[in-house]
């Protein structure tokens, strides 16, 4: 006899609001029904009413861990319309962000992965590497989570001293090489809470279109820092993990990878940082009737902005955003299937759900 | 560029590719969108989004579909006629494209458009309430006033 659980919207396992009802067999999870919508806030209604400046503060709302990413997606459609092209340095600037905030995410993501584990250590030894990530988003912006970095035309902060950040990168990828990978791909508890539950087969990642770690630990081979490159990355040299797996111990050991992957770019991005500028176009601008469409590689994916103005207007027209999430959630259905229902909050965790982005 | 002959051909669409402010469009025409949804799968091209945009007065709605083509951001714009006291139809490419679920039913919700074929229950983001209440507007009534926050709101 089947019958539902429901997990949510308020659980201890996912301490974000949306609920999973799974139809289960015994043990075994033969269904689930997803339910977003809890804690929906109309920001693509709210971003209509903003003028220039505003609108890119709300939209640095939209997610409290890749607010960052947000508004950099945001700027370059509006610098589209408005004609601008942010200068070098501060492409520089966006990348070395960008990439802190992955790291960030990432970094944040495997505590949580952790603590679902049952492994309470590695997630106070997780969460203390975030704060020497965050240390440094706060020494260059002087903010801890909406960093306030972007701007039609560029930044509003240089990095004075790119170089003196280079030690707390050292250290962090020490951190990382010497607890948190080794732990995470060669302990027992890890190996058997992740190695072979929820999988997402190539077939079904290519026909739910998922992204990010999610889509390239499915074997699919996609990053926008490299397929359409924006910022400074196509100066940046640097590999795409891929793992064929579709696990959660494959969606583990691709943001495993990215980790050391990030810290390399972030060399390169604070090295090579040329001179000059960080903003152009000055505090006012014209921007012409259209629409303007641009993507970037957010920590979970595929961030994609469209944003439509009309000449002459202070707001925009339309702001449409879609995240990562969006397009990663629906796949749970398929990675709890067969699953144990002690298994499905690591496994719903696996994709590194943001419910904040989901519910904008 | 071949990929994208090869595209255009399949879909069997005369007018050539437009490249503007980073994304490629491509004006369907008369091609239905179920068309061209099954021409991106055998392409193997991925499904990203639907923006929906509301035309002025009584002009009805644009839908902009949107999928990548080997990390080439492509375009697709379909018009549909519609006034503010009716719920426009337009073919659901679910069936073909199961990633294109959650939006099309946030477009249902956001502006009552319709995409035919497919069930709605339960909606997506506002449950219990009707489609069409928070990015649709009706031409015959003024939009409210701005309530977005001063300069000395915003200080606070």
């Amino acid at each position: 006899m089947s019958y539902k659980i429901p997990m949510g919207p308020y659980h201890p396992g996912l301490e974000e609001p949306y609920k999973l009802d799974m139809i289960c067999e015994g043990e075994t999870v033969q269904d689930a029904e997803l339910n977003i919508g809890f804690n929906f806030r109309g920001i693509e209604h709210l971003a209509e009413t903003r003028n220039y400046f505003q609108v890119i503060a709300l939209m640095e709302r939209v997610c409290g861990i890749c607010s960052f990413i947000h508004t950099l997606t945001l700027c370059q459609a509006m610098e589209q319309l408005a004609g601008l092209e942010a200068p070098p340095r501060a492409r520089y600037i966006r990348t070395a962000m960008a990439e802190l905030e992955r790291l960030h995410s990432h970094v944040l993501w495997a505590g949580i992965a952790a603590k679902l584990m049952g492994f309470k250590t590695m997630f106070m030894t997780c969460f203390a590497l975030r704060e020497k990530v965050m240390d440094v988003l706060q020494a260059i912006s002087g903010n801890r989570v909406n960093y306030s970095m972007n701007r039609v035309g560029g930044v509003n902060r240089d990095i004075e001293d790119p170089l003196a950040l280079l030690p707390l990168i050292d250290e962090l990828e020490r951190e990382m090489m010497r607890t948190v990978i080794p732990i995470f791909t060669t302990s027992s508890t890890a190996r058997s809470r992740c190695a072979g539950i929820g999988i997402l087969t190539p077939e079904k990642a290519v026909s739910c279109a998922v992204v990010g770690p999610t889509a390239r630990a499915s074997g699919i081979n996609q990053d926008l820092r490299r397929d359409a490159p924006y910022a400074a990355y196509a100066e940046m040299k640097f590999e795409v993990p891929v793992e064929k797996a579709g696990d959660v111990r494959a969606r583990l050991f691709v943001r495993a990878l990215e980790i050391m992957e990030s810290c390399r770019i972030l060399r390169q991005a604070l090295t090579d940082m040329p001179p000059g500028e960080v903003a152009v176009g000055g505090d006012k601008f014209a921007f012409v009737t259209g629409t303007a469409t641009s993507r970037v590689e957010a920590p979970r994916g595929e961030v994609i902005y469209s944003v439509s103005w009309k000449e002459g207007s202070r707001n925009p027209a339309r702001v449409h955003v879609r995240t990562p999430t969006y397009v990663n959630m629906p796949a749970i259905r398929w990675m709890v299937r067969g699953a144990r229902l002690a298994d499905t909050p690591l496994i719903q965790a696996s994709i590194d759900p943001c419910y904040s982005c989901t519910d904008r | 560029m071949k990929s994208l002959e090869t595209l255009r051909n399949e879909l069997g669409i005369a007018e050539p590719w437009l490249e503007s402010r980073g994304t490629w469009w491509l004006n369907p025409g008369t091609i239905g969108v179920r068309h061209v949804a099954k021409v991106m799968n055998e392409m193997n091209a991925r499904f990203i989004t639907i923006t929906a945009y509301q035309l002025p007065g009584t002009e009805g709605f644009r839908l902009e579909y949107h999928w990548d083509l080997h990390g080439r951001l492509l375009g697709l714009p379909f018009v549909i006629a519609g006034n503010a006291s009716e719920s426009p139809k337009f073919d659901s490419i679910f069936d073909i494209c199961e990633a294109a679920d959650w939006i099309e039913r946030e477009i249902h919700e956001e502006y009552a458009i319709d995409f035919t074929g497919r069930a709605y229950e339960p909606l997506l983001l506002r449950k219990g309430d009707k489609p069409g209440v928070n990015l649709r507007e009706d031409p015959a009534k003024p939009k409210p006033a701005v309530a977005a926050p001063g300069p000395k709101e915003v200080a606070q």
